[in-house]
């Protein structure tokens, strides 16, 4: 296919407005997905991390979750909820649970038991020492989860914009159903550069909060 | 001592180590002579090059200039991997392959050797029994299942399997608990003792270089051979103040503990108190005496029959120096 | 931009196996379990709810059925085999340079495309090549094969340096090294790649419907235009299933092909 790069510009020039309403949508849409994934995934992990049955149910029951794929998932979303945010947040949210409640789990374990020991041996409570303690040394590793689980989120919104979900990924459409007119590539294309920059500036975003976040003590 | 030698001399002439980007040598024309079945150390801080030194000798890193020779022959003029074959190595990491149980990660080189199996297999056998692990129980089990003393003689009972003539040993023993340290210790020197191989052993432990070494070279940066002779020699006399701050303290003490009572002269008046065989060296004679409270301990042969007794006083005179005084601030 | 641990990525869709011996465990088994009760629920629901329309009979039958899962599964697993005749070479010869600039670079690479969206490469692919069964296929390779190079450079780069300093100490050569030594300790680590890599085919496959490549896809596209939910269901499951399956499958290989005593 012949494709005459001189256009691009005036493509993105024309369409700007939309370009950044729809890329708006697209970080709004994970950011509410990850907001909602974080609450269920970090609460799951401090409840379970401890406990073996429960905590190899909940990382397996993630596990399967991720394994279906999101064509499936958001396909069979919509008699259910309709196209569009509801569905959209919802799979990126359960997809997003994977991550999240692995990191959390792991984080909190691999925290050097003598340290627990001589928290406990101070006198603090359990909570104390899950919140105080634990959690602040497990935060990169729970952050890491979040960053993978964003990245996650940001490719499958894409796929979401094929039912009627918010985002770039509508561009991506678009191309295709344009296939073979003159700006059928100028879409995919934009579409497609567009969410790889969204991904990266989540991945951007999330080195500078562990950067900011985590205790100087503990930095690699 | 006499023993078995089955090692090979080994001749390092101006050997030199630089890297590009470093303004100084990590080693600088270093010559050392070595006899067969020799066990030599190489004793200095961190950092001083000895790790590096003997380490070229099997070319994992090869030497900027210089010669060196096995039983005359120029090795860099050799395959590597032919040479390495030929030469038993051992590091403190140990490095026993994970995947491999404890017969497969002897028996790597024989294989590559291209013994046949039936030779393979026995030869496992009569290695894990020299090191004292009993094949029946340990020869199908893998690494991890090994305490970390018993996987450093799986590390040495490697080295040892195709028979190399020289061995080098980077801080074999660094890793492991003082006790077992000290029983690995002791083990070595009897298999030493029985395979006599020439030997280069990297430490940084005195005492560990004082107690396994024919010879100790002590070594400053980049290398420089500050002394190289017998464990006795340099105690007694340390060619200069850095060879005696590296000795530490107490090296008095150190070299009773390798003199044996038998070449103290011993006094033919009778004691009372703990007696000490005859076989045990001047240090533990000492020891005697301070818990029998400074007197005299009588001195018996291996059967217990009375030789005599022994004083401070002739345990001073076998060393040539004031131990009276020694033996009551560090007699521990 | 910073170098995400890779086994982070790489174990995203699998819980670590069983290493215990034991063979029947809730572990291994609990998937097959899941899938069974998934495919007999569906066939119960289908069943009660009686005899398709005219609409869904196009799609709720079975040779239809059975060559869509068939188109879906060869897709899939051609990508997997593809992507692994390719990577773990690559990732051999990537973790063999010395140079920070070739690492760098595959790892930029490798950064940039874990943050393409799989619909995108797709799509984009069907527009400069054409649309089809052979762009999917490169498309999901493509997909594939980072996930399996990174993995490759990370198990062979993660061997603990002593074990390789005394293979080398003893005398072997870099080839019998990697053999020996590097490819069956790495041997974990690539095939938790590869088992991402197949559980990722089975799902960008579903968006290969979109280029007529067939597969599932078709089913749930098919669903989605008829507001057939039954059909759209239908192609769910069986989907679905089949990602679980060949995840349950690459977890069975893992563990078997797991050198012991590590």
């Amino acid at each position: 296919m012949d494709y005459d790069l001189s256009l691009v510009l005036p493509f993105l020039i024309k369409k700007a407005d939309e370009i950044l309403e729809l890329s708006t949508e697209h970080v709004l849409v994970v950011l509410i997905s990850l907001v909602i994934a974080s609450i269920i995934g970090v609460g799951t992990g401090l409840l379970v991390w401890e406990k073996p049955v429960a905590r190899s149910a909940a990382v397996a029951t993630a596990g399967v979750i991720l394994t279906i794929p999101s064509m499936a998932l958001l396909t069979i979303l919509i008699p259910i909820m309709g196209l569009g945010w509801a569905s959209t947040v919802f799979a990126l949210s359960i997809y997003s649970l994977l991550p999240i409640v692995r990191n959390t789990v792991v984080g909190l374990r691999e925290v050097d038991p003598a340290v627990i020991e001589s928290a406990r041996g101070m006198g603090m409570s359990k909570v104390a020492v899950l919140m105080k303690i634990q959690f602040p040394i497990a935060w990169p590793v729970i952050l890491t989860g979040l960053r993978v689980a964003a990245q996650l989120s940001v490719g499958i919104a894409a796929i979401a914009a094929y039912v009627a979900g918010p985002g770039m990924g509508a561009y991506i459409f678009k191309g295709l159903s344009m296939l073979g007119a003159a700006n059928a590539l100028n879409f995919a294309l934009t579409g497609t550069v567009v969410i790889v920059i969204i991904a990266l500036s989540f991945d951007a975003v999330f080195i500078l909060i562990n950067r900011l976040t985590t205790s100087r003590g503990i930095r690699v | 001592m006499s023993k078995a030698t089955s090692g090979a001399s080994i001749e390092l002439t101006n050997v030199t180590k630089s890297y590009p980007n470093q303004p100084q040598s990590a080693v600088e024309n270093f010559s050392m002579s070595i006899n067969p079945g020799e066990l030599i150390m190489l004793v200095g801080p961190s950092g001083c090059g000895k790790t590096t030194t003997m380490k070229m000798i099997n070319r994992i890193i090869e030497p900027t200039s210089g010669s060196i020779k096995i039983d005359g022959e120029d090795i860099l003029s050799l395959d590597q991997n032919i040479l390495r074959r030929r030469i038993g190595y051992v590091i403190q990491q140990i490095g026993l392959f994970p995947h491999m149980t404890i017969a497969e990660n002897v028996s790597v080189v024989p294989k590559l050797l291209g013994w046949d199996k039936a030779q393979i297999a026995s030869r496992v056998e009569e290695l894990l029994s020299l090191v004292e692990l009993d094949p029946s129980k340990f020869a199908n089990r893998y690494p991890k299942q090994l305490s970390g003393g018993q996987q450093q003689r799986v590390g040495v009972a490697r080295a040892l399997a195709a028979d190399p003539p020289v061995m080098l040993m980077d801080e074999p023993f660094g890793a492991t608990d003082p006790i077992t340290r000290e029983k690995l210790q002791d083990e070595f020197l009897r298999l030493q003792a029985t395979i006599g191989k020439t030997i280069v052993f990297v430490t940084h432990d005195f005492d560990e270089a004082i107690k396994l070494g024919d010879r100790i070279a002590v070594l400053s940066e980049r290398s420089q051979i500050e002394q190289f002779d017998t464990p006795a020699n340099i105690l007694a006399n340390p060619a200069s103040d850095y060879v005696s701050s590296f000795i530490g303290e107490g090296a008095a003490l150190k070299r009773l503990a390798l003199i044996p009572i038998s070449s103290a002269k011993l006094s033919s008046t009778s004691a009372t108190g703990p007696s000490v065989e005859i076989s045990e060296n001047l240090r533990e004679a000492l020891d005697h005496i301070v818990l029998n409270g400074g007197a005299p301990v009588p001195v018996t042969d291996a059967k217990g029959k009375s030789l005599g007794s022994i004083s401070v006083k002739e345990i001073s005179s076998a060393l040539g120096a004031d131990v009276s005084s020694l033996g009551i601030k560090k007699g521990k | 931009m910073s170098i995400q641990p890779a086994v982070d990525v790489s174990t995203s869709y699998s819980q670590p196996s069983d290493r215990k011996g034991r063979f029947f465990t809730a572990k291994r088994w609990g998937t097959p379990l899941l899938i069974l009760v998934a495919l007999t629920g569906l066939l119960v629901f289908l069943t009660v709810r009686g005899e398709p329309d005219k609409i869904e009979s196009f799609a709720l039958n079975w040779p239809y059925m059975a060559a869509k899962v068939d188109e879906h599964i060869r897709l899939s697993i051609a990508a997997a085999l593809l992507v692994a005749a390719i990577a773990i070479p690559a990732g051999i010869l990537v973790s063999r340079s010395k140079s920070k600039i070739v690492r760098g670079t595959i790892v930029g690479i490798g950064n940039i495309g874990q943050a393409t969206p799989a619909v995108g490469v797709i799509i984009l692919l069907a527009l400069i090549l054409g649309i089809g069964w052979s762009t999917a296929i490169i498309a999901l390779v493509f997909y594939g094969l980072l996930p399996v190079i990174r993995n490759t450079m990370v198990g062979i780069s993660q061997i603990n340096p002593s074990v390789i300093e005394s293979a080398k100490g003893m005398g072997m050569t870099g080839g019998q090294i990697l053999r020996k030594i590097e490819l069956p300790l790495a041997v974990p680590v690539i095939l938790a790649g590869f088992r991402t890599t197949l559980v990722f085919s089975v799902g960008v496959a579903t968006i290969a419907t979109f280029i007529n490549a067939g597969g599932l896809g078709e089913v749930l596209v098919v669903g989605l235009k008829l507001s057939r939910e039954a059909v759209t269901l239908t192609g769910a499951v069986v989907v679905s299933c089949i990602a679980l399956g060949m995840d349950w499958f690459a977890g069975l290989v893992e563990d078997l092909l797991k050198p012991k005593g590590v």
